[in-house]
Formats: structure tokens, C-alpha cells, sequence
């Protein structure tokens, strides 16, 4: 009965709060900007005073048996407490001065006044933080970035999408934000402690937290979901649950809701992907070999090498890193190659075409550790051969062998490079039905060997 | 640095500032390293000093390399090609609903008209491939390959008459005076072959309608050297290039290479950079005697490929014979080929005309998507099959049951992309059933431009020249990215 009058009276504070603010302005406006002032001027400045100090009294106290109820984290409202009641002290002592007719000299007044300005500004600052949350302060201002993640996740975390789990990294940050100041291990409401995964799961004297694999029939899901009205709704005051964080724990139990889901596997809805892309600033999206590589530039004296009217490239990022390379000539030489090897790191892209390559020069292609594209299409004297040097090409993805004289047995090879994913094989001595039984074993591959 | 005295005539601009900010470059300066235009040349281009984000190019991993643009000029009908509406067959002849059109602006050709009887298509449409695209009767060899391509049904443009959307989709604008999608790529991305121009303009021969204005290729405000250079068929494919008679080919050289020092002097001289631009020129002009006269013949070619491409392509000027060329151009790493093809406009007699515009155009396209995948280009290669705008769901005059015209809209139209980076079997966008207004993912102009850049590997709002005191970009100051288009 007293805890529930307390708690009615905690949520008083913010309808009494603004009263001293108000006060207080108003006593030092009328303090600074009258001049020449009588006996009743001041007499009013002290009146003033008295009822700041009241107001504020009311009002440290009703905040006292808000920020007691449990809603909220003590780090959140530690400076606003104490500076709350640094104000009223303040405010107390200046009235107890006046009244007595304590004489303040000038500089005196001044510092005290600025004191309680101070004190006020940084008091409303730290309640804003809490009702508004926590950047409410600069996040309307024009040219910044609206900060869209409500639950915040490190840039490093961020930047590694992929070892992300779902429980730990967004569904507890969740809880915690917005349950856990009621539910935890020393202050369980309801016997529900949701700081651990298990007690989470296990629920408190209204049943069990969480039905694996059925949102609609856990509790912590209904509580969270209800008309904001009901009884029950969970959180009883601050800011609900967004519509993201709801879908995303929905999303969470209807897939199991195991502590060791990893975050990517929400690749397998577009809806859920996109929200948690978007609440994260995360970037959940299948990441070829090329978007996941860090190179650096070639060194000048490598780039040395592939100088000259032969050899033509591209840089295809804008670290100038991943080069893009052709032999633009019509024969290609030992030393040529040679000369190229010198940049492999950087070779993404190799164009090779139609420059009466031979199987030899092909063994100066295998250990290229980044490159996905060859282009070896066009060379007559091309032949299974050569092709056993491209096996060790870990990263090859796309192979053109157009034009030139591999036959079924260099589809073994090739079937090697776990890579690869599309292989062109038009005019060559390929046979059709290598081609369907390769199919069959590589499925992924994607085979064009003419229309 | 010596002091010329019709300099001090212009008080505009210091000729302290314009040596200083231009000589800057010189050093840097070579012909040879076009490797990439902007570290080797771009100092030069003193009006762009600033811009370093141009330094960065391209701005991410390109999923294209080479464009090919099959441009249908005059604006194919969209209703009798790709945009099956059944409603318009159930209702022929009934009014067009007056809120269907709503507040649309008509030509001067039909505004004037009492009726604007709804036309279905003549022609039959049926579903193909595994995507289930409707195509109709008109492009039977195109239906086959639909599984290989990107239908957009939801273009739209803001120009109702032919240049003014013309010069938008090319240009980005429809006021004439800006660079062509070509020339901004090549002033981003610099040239893959610098014995040929990175933007190449192929023009059907012998086909009335619509003007084409080599402006529509032009390189605006960039430098000259980005500007499309056309090549014609016949014997002298870019016109003015053969050595005079009785001029030697080391003499010819002797000549620029003398010509070019003068030119060198007048540069430090007045600091202009369209000279630069005049001795790239000379020297590509030179290199192109012998690269062009190669890239042009077609000799080598298989009978088998003239047959996939249609009997057309041994007759040099024809669609047919410009698609297969472009592919050669393509296998050549040139950036950019812009096909024209006009006659599409048809405003009446539309069942008769298009039939055989279609036919032209047709079994080539097709045959150059699928020559250009067995050959491994279409990885790198985007192809655009696309006119200015759409045609009327309603027959402009008469419309007879055989017999119907459409006029200009601009409100939706068809474009079909295929190859590097863009999905395969898909359609995006959608009109209503009238097939008159877009009810769904419209696609302005704009977005296509930019979602083409970014196919490129440009962020179209980077890529910025700046003329006359802003900075200009292809988009202007519009276009998102379609990317519901990427693969």
C-alpha cells in the first residue's frame, strides 16, 4: 500500500519538476534586470527563493520515489539525483541568507546566481537523458547523423556481421535496456530474473520466460506485446519495446530461441534482415571473397614491372589496390609472365585472351592468392595440361576456357577449385555429356559452353 | 612564363592564377600514361582542381565494364512489345477513363482530339522462359532469351516530345548542353584501349524519323576528348582519318609529333586545356589509322555467327551489322557503344510499322546477348535495350479495328537490361491495367542513370564536374540507385 503511494507520488515529478525551473528564472531575471531595487523588489527575490526551494523540494523528493521504483539503472540517474538535491540545498541556503539579510556583495550574488543556473542546466540535462534518451540533446540538429540504432553495437562488433549472435548481441542488450532494472538477479519482480539466458528462459511465478520455437505462447514475448493499456504490458513505465526490438525477439523464438543462433542467419527472411539492417546500421548481406579482402597498393617497383605498352591495367577500388590486368599484345613470353607474377597479390582480374598462351606459361599462374577472374579464352595451344597449374587458384571464381583444346578430363581438374562458380567452355573439345555429368556433381557451378 | 598582351585583356581571370594553378600539371604530364586519365591528365583540368573525389575512382568494385546501349529512337510502344494489357483488348474502343489520365499534359498531336478510344495491342502475347515474361508475338527471338534479362515496366520521364527526352536520358537533362552518359564515363573511368575511343556511336543507316544530333553524344562541358566518336559504315568508318594521298604514315608522324610541340608551346603559352585535349586527339586519331580499319572488319567471322545475328549483318549500316560490331568493339574493351535505331515513332499505321521495325531489331539483340554470354563478356558487359519514353494506352486519330497509332507518354515505358551485375529473369516495376500510369517502383530516368553508374562501379553523386560555378553530375541533382536491378 505505502510502496504503491510512493510510486503514485514518484510519478508526480515530472508534472512538479518544472515548477522550480520555472522559479528560478524568473527570481534571477527579476534579481538581475532590476535596477534600483526597494525593500519589496527584494522582498519578492526572496520570496522567490523560498518557493524554489519548496518546489524543488517536492520535487527531489517525488523524484526520489521514482528513480526507487526500479525503472531505472542507478548509473542513469546518479548525477541527476545528486545535483537535483545540490539545487534545493542551494536554494535553500540563498533563501535562508536573504531572509536573515545576510549583505551580498555584488560579485557574491553574481556567483551564486550563476551556480544555480549551472546546477539547474545540468540537472534538466540528465532528466532529458532519461525521458528523451540519451543523444535527445543534438540529434534533431541539422547536418548530424541521425544516430539510428536504438540498442547501440560497437563499430567493431559492427564491423564483424558475421561472428554476431543473436541472443547476446541484440536480443539480451534488448532485456537489459528494458527489463533488467525489475528483473535481475538481486531485485527479481515477479521471481523473474532475466539476467542470465537460462533464468530467462526458465520465467518467474507467472510460468516459463520463453516456449522455444512459440513466440505466442511465451510470456515474456506476450507481456511485451500487449495493448499498451493492459494490465500486464511490460515495461510498466519508460519507453516500450520498439516494433524492430518486438519483431526481432518474435523473429528470435520463433527460430528457436537457442543462445547460439549466429545473426546472418536471418539471411533467410528479407523483412526481419532489412529491420535488423536498418535499427544495427549492420550490413548482413553475403559478402563475395573481393568485399571481405584488405590489400594494400603495389609497391612501385612491382608496379615497375608491368610498365610499358604490353601490359594494361586497372585499379577497381579506390585504395588502388585490387588491379584489373590484360596482355594487350598479340604473343605472350615466359618473361611476360614473369614480369606479371611480380603484382599477383594484387591481380583480381587476369585477361589473357587470345595472345597464343601455352600450357607451360600456365604454371606461372598458380599461386595468384587473390585472383577471381581469368580470362584464357582464345589460345589454340591451351590444353588439359595446363589447366592442372589453376587448381591451386583458391579464390578462382570465374574461368573462361573458350577456344581453346581442354577436353573431359581437364573438367576433373577443374571440378577442384572449390571456388569456382562459373566455367566457360564454348568451342572447346568438351563433350555434352561430360558437361551433364559435371552438372550433376557441381550444381553450383554454372557452365556456358555455347547456346 | 612571358607575358602576351591580349592576356590583359581578360580581367576576369589573372593570368598569374591560370599559369600558376595550370603549370602545376605540366610536369605530371604524360602522353603515353592513360592508364588513367585522372592521375595523368586530370591536374590539367584546372576548373576541377578540387575535385578529389574523382581521384577515387571507380568508387567501389564494378560489376561492368563496357556498356552497350541499344538505343530505340523515337519510342518503341511498350504496350505492343512488352506490357501485356489484357483490360485494353476487353475495352477496345471504350473511352479512356477521364481520372486514368488525369492531370497528364497531351501532345499537340492528340490534345485536340474528341475521343481517346482505348487500343489494345494487335499482337499476341505470351509467356516465356522459366521467368514467365510476357513478350509479344513481335519479338520472337528476344522471347527466348528472357531468362537473361532485367524488364524495368516502370520508366518514366518528365519530356513528352522526342529531343527533349532524348537529351534526358542520354544527358541527363532535357535543355541540350550536357555530357552524354558516354563522355561522363569516360572522363570517370579513362579508357581500357588506347588505340580506340572509349565511346563509340553506331548509327543505323538509311532509317527515317526523329533526328539524332551528335550532341546526344557530345561531351558537354568535359573535355573534347570524351565526346562519342561515330563510326559509319562503308569504307571510311570515322571520317577524315586516312592519311592524304601521297602521305606516308612516317611522315604523317614526323608531322605530329612537330605538331604537337607548337602545341606544346601554345599550351604553356594561354593554358588552355581544350589544347590538351587537341594533341590526345591528334594521337588517337593516329593510332585509330590501324586499330579502327581492324576492329571494322568483319571477314573472320564464322558463317555461323552471321546466321545468329540474321542475314542483315553482312550488310554494313544495319542494325544487325552495328550489333555485331559493337561486339567486336566490346571483345576491344571500348567503354561505351551507343546504338541508334530510329523509326519507332508511330503515331499512326502502328500494327504495319512496327512489325518491321521489330524485325530489324529483334533477332540481333538477342543474338548479341547470347554471343556476348558464350563468349564470357556478358559478365562484364551490360547491355540496354530502351527509347525516350512510352506510347498511349489510346489510338491517336482513327482507331479502326485493324488499325490504331499511339502518340507520345511519357508516363510509363519499358526498358530491358541484361548482363554484368543486373538479375537475370526478372521484372521490376509494373503499370496499371490501362497500362497507363505506373502502380508500382516507378523508375524515373534518373534512377536508371545512376543504377547504370553504380553498375560501373561510380557513385553517381560523386562523379562531379565543375562548370560555370557548380558542380555538375549526369543525375543533376537526382536519382537513386535501382537496386532491386543488382545482383
Amino acid at each position: 500500500m505505502l510502496t504503491e503511494f510512493l510510486d503514485f507520488l514518484g510519478s508526480l515529478h515530472p508534472l512538479i519538476v518544472h515548477l522550480p525551473i520555472g522559479i528560478i528564472l524568473l527570481t534571477i531575471a527579476i534579481d538581475v534586470f532590476m535596477r534600483n531595487k526597494n525593500n519589496s523588489v527584494h522582498r519578492v527575490i526572496t520570496m522567490g527563493w523560498f518557493f524554489t526551494f519548496f518546489t524543488g523540494l517536492l520535487a527531489a523528493l517525488f523524484g526520489w520515489f521514482l528513480g526507487d521504483n526500479g525503472y531505472y539503472f542507478e548509473s542513469q540517474i546518479n548525477i541527476h539525483r545528486w545535483s537535483g538535491i545540490a539545487l534545493v540545498s542551494l536554494s535553500f541556503i540563498i533563501w535562508v541568507l536573504r531572509y536573515i539579510n545576510f549583505r551580498f556583495s555584488k560579485p557574491f550574488n553574481r556567483s551564486l546566481n550563476l551556480t544555480t543556473i549551472i546546477l539547474l542546466m545540468v540537472t534538466g540535462h540528465f532528466g532529458g537523458e532519461m525521458t528523451h534518451g540519451q543523444n535527445y540533446l543534438f540529434e534533431n540538429l541539422p547536418y548530424i547523423e541521425k544516430e539510428i540504432s536504438l540498442v547501440k553495437l560497437s563499430e567493431a562488433k559492427r564491423s564483424k556481421a558475421d561472428s554476431l549472435m543473436v541472443y547476446e548481441d541484440l536480443i539480451h542488450p534488448i532485456l537489459e535496456e528494458k527489463c533488467m532494472a525489475c528483473h535481475n538477479q538481486n531485485h527479481a519482480h515477479g521471481r523473474l530474473n532475466m539476467s542470465a539466458f537460462e533464468s530467462m528462459v526458465k520465467g518467474g511465478n507467472s510460468g516459463a520466460g520463453i516456449k522455444k520455437g512459440k513466440p505466442y505462447e511465451s510470456l515474456i514475448y506476450k507481456r511485451v506485446s500487449f495493448p499498451h493499456d493492459h494490465p500486464k504490458f511490460m515495461p510498466p513505465a519508460g519507453v516500450p519495446l520498439s516494433y524492430d526490438q518486438i519483431a526481432t525477439l518474435e523473429w528470435w523464438i520463433d527460430n528457436g530461441a537457442e543462445k547460439q543462433i549466429p545473426v546472418t542467419s536471418v539471411r533467410n527472411d528479407a523483412k526481419i534482415q532489412r529491420m535488423i539492417e536498418m535499427q544495427y546500421g549492420l550490413d548482413l548481406k553475403e559478402k563475395t571473397f573481393l568485399e571481405t579482402l584488405k590489400l594494400a597498393s603495389p609497391s612501385p617497383e612491382r608496379l615497375n614491372s608491368i610498365q610499358g605498352e604490353k601490359y594494361f591495367f586497372r585499379y577497381l577500388n579506390p585504395e588502388q589496390s585490387f588491379m584489373d590486368l590484360k596482355f594487350t599484345k598479340k604473343e605472350i613470353k615466359t618473361k611476360d609472365l614473369i614480369n606479371i607474377q611480380k603484382v599477383k597479390k594484387n591481380i583480381v582480374w587476369l585477361n589473357l585472351m587470345d595472345c597464343m598462351l601455352k600450357d607451360d606459361h600456365l604454371s606461372y599462374l598458380n599461386d595468384f592468392p587473390n585472383l577471381t577472374r581469368l580470362k584464357i579464352q582464345k589460345n589454340p595451344l591451351i590444353t588439359n595440361k595446363g589447366i592442372e597449374a589453376l587448381k591451386n587458384l583458391e579464390n578462382l571464381s570465374e574461368l573462361n576456357l573458350y577456344g581453346t583444346q581442354v577436353s573431359d578430363a581437364a573438367l576433373i581438374t577443374l571440378g577442384q577449385i572449390q571456388s569456382l562458380k562459373k566455367l566457360f567452355l564454348w568451342n572447346t573439345r568438351i563433350t555434352p555429356q561430360a558437361i551433364a555429368d559435371f552438372k550433376a556433381q557441381h550444381p553450383d557451378i554454372e557452365i556456358v559452353a555455347g547456346l | 612564363m612571358h607575358c602576351n598582351d591580349h592576356h590583359h585583356e581578360n580581367k576576369n581571370y589573372s593570368r598569374r592564377d591560370f599559369l600558376t594553378k595550370t603549370s602545376l600539371g605540366l610536369g605530371a604530364l604524360s602522353l603515353g600514361s592513360m592508364i588513367s586519365p585522372v592521375n595523368a591528365y586530370g591536374q590539367s583540368e584546372f576548373l576541377n582542381l578540387l575535385d578529389s573525389e574523382k581521384m577515387k575512382l571507380p568508387h567501389f568494385v564494378p560489376k561492368a565494364k563496357r556498356v552497350i546501349y541499344l538505343f530505340q529512337s523515337g519510342a518503341p510502344s511498350q504496350l505492343d512489345l512488352f506490357d501485356y494489357k489484357p483490360k485494353l483488348n476487353e475495352m477496345f474502343g471504350k473511352e479512356v477513363p477521364k481520372s486514368i489520365i488525369g492531370e497528364q499534359r497531351l501532345t499537340g498531336m492528340s490534345s485536340g482530339q474528341n475521343s481517346f478510344p482505348m487500343a489494345g495491342s494487335l499482337f499476341q502475347f505470351n509467356q516465356h522462359g522459366q521467368s514467365g515474361a510476357w513478350m509479344s508475338e513481335l519479338m520472337p527471338y528476344t522471347s527466348k532469351i528472357v531468362d537473361d534479362l532485367c524488364f524495368i515496366k516502370s520508366m518514366y520521364t518528365d519530356a513528352i516530345n522526342h529531343d527533349p527526352a532524348m537529351t534526358m536520358i542520354q544527358t541527363g537533362s532535357e535543355l541540350p548542353g550536357r555530357p552524354s552518359i558516354g563522355s561522363w564515363l569516360s572522363y570517370g573511368l579513362g579508357t581500357d584501349n588506347k588505340n580506340l575511343p572509349e565511346f563509340v556511336v553506331l548509327v543505323t543507316k538509311g532509317k527515317n524519323g526523329q533526328p539524332l544530333y551528335s550532341r546526344l553524344w557530345g561531351n558537354g562541358f568535359l573535355p573534347s576528348q570524351h565526346q562519342g566518336v561515330q563510326f559509319r559504315s562503308g569504307k571510311d568508318a570515322v571520317l577524315y582519318l586516312d592519311n592524304p594521298p601521297g602521305v606516308s604514315s612516317g611522315i604523317r608522324e614526323e608531322q605530329l609529333k612537330s605538331l604537337e610541340k607548337l602545341q606544346r608551346i601554345q599550351h604553356a603559352d594561354i593554358g588552355d586545356p581544350e589544347i590538351l585535349t587537341k594533341i590526345s586527339n591528334y594521337e588517337m586519331a593516329y593510332r585509330m589509322q590501324t586499330s579502327v580499319p581492324e576492329v571494322m572488319d568483319v571477314s573472320d567471322e564464322p558463317e555461323y555467327i552471321f546466321d545468329l545475328y540474321g542475314e542483315d549483318s553482312k550488310n554494313p549500316g544495319t542494325f544487325a551489322a552495328n550489333c555485331l560490331l559493337a561486339r567486336k568493339l566490346v571483345e576491344k574493351d571500348v567503354k561505351f557503344i551507343q546504338l541508334y535505331h530510329r523509326g519507332w515513332d508511330q503515331h499512326g499505321n502502328l500494327p504495319k510499322d512496327i512489325k518491321k521495325q521489330a524485325k530489324e531489331t529483334d533477332q540481333a539483340t538477342a543474338a548479341l546477348i547470347q554471343d556476348l554470354k558464350q563468349r564470357g563478356l556478358l559478365e562484364d558487359t551490360l547491355v540496354i535495350w530502351g527509347g525516350e519514353f512510352g506510347r498511349t494506352n489510346y489510338s491517336q486519330g482513327m482507331l479502326k479495328p485493324d488499325n490504331y497509332g499511339r502518340d507520345h507518354h511519357p508516363r510509363c515505358f519499358t526498358i530491358f537490361m541484361a548482363g554484368a551485375g543486373v538479375k537475370k529473369g526478372i521484372t521490376i516495376g509494373a503499370t496499371d491495367d490501362f497500362g497507363y500510369n505506373i502502380a508500382e517502383r516507378p523508375v524515373h530516368v534518373h534512377d536508371f542513370q545512376a543504377t547504370l553508374m553504380h553498375l560501373l562501379g561510380i557513385d553517381h553523386e560523386k562523379l562531379t564536374f565543375k562548370f560555370q560555378g557548380r558542380r555538375y553530375r549526369l543525375t543533376d541533382v537526382h536519382g537513386n540507385v535501382v537496386k532491386e536491378v543488382l545482383a
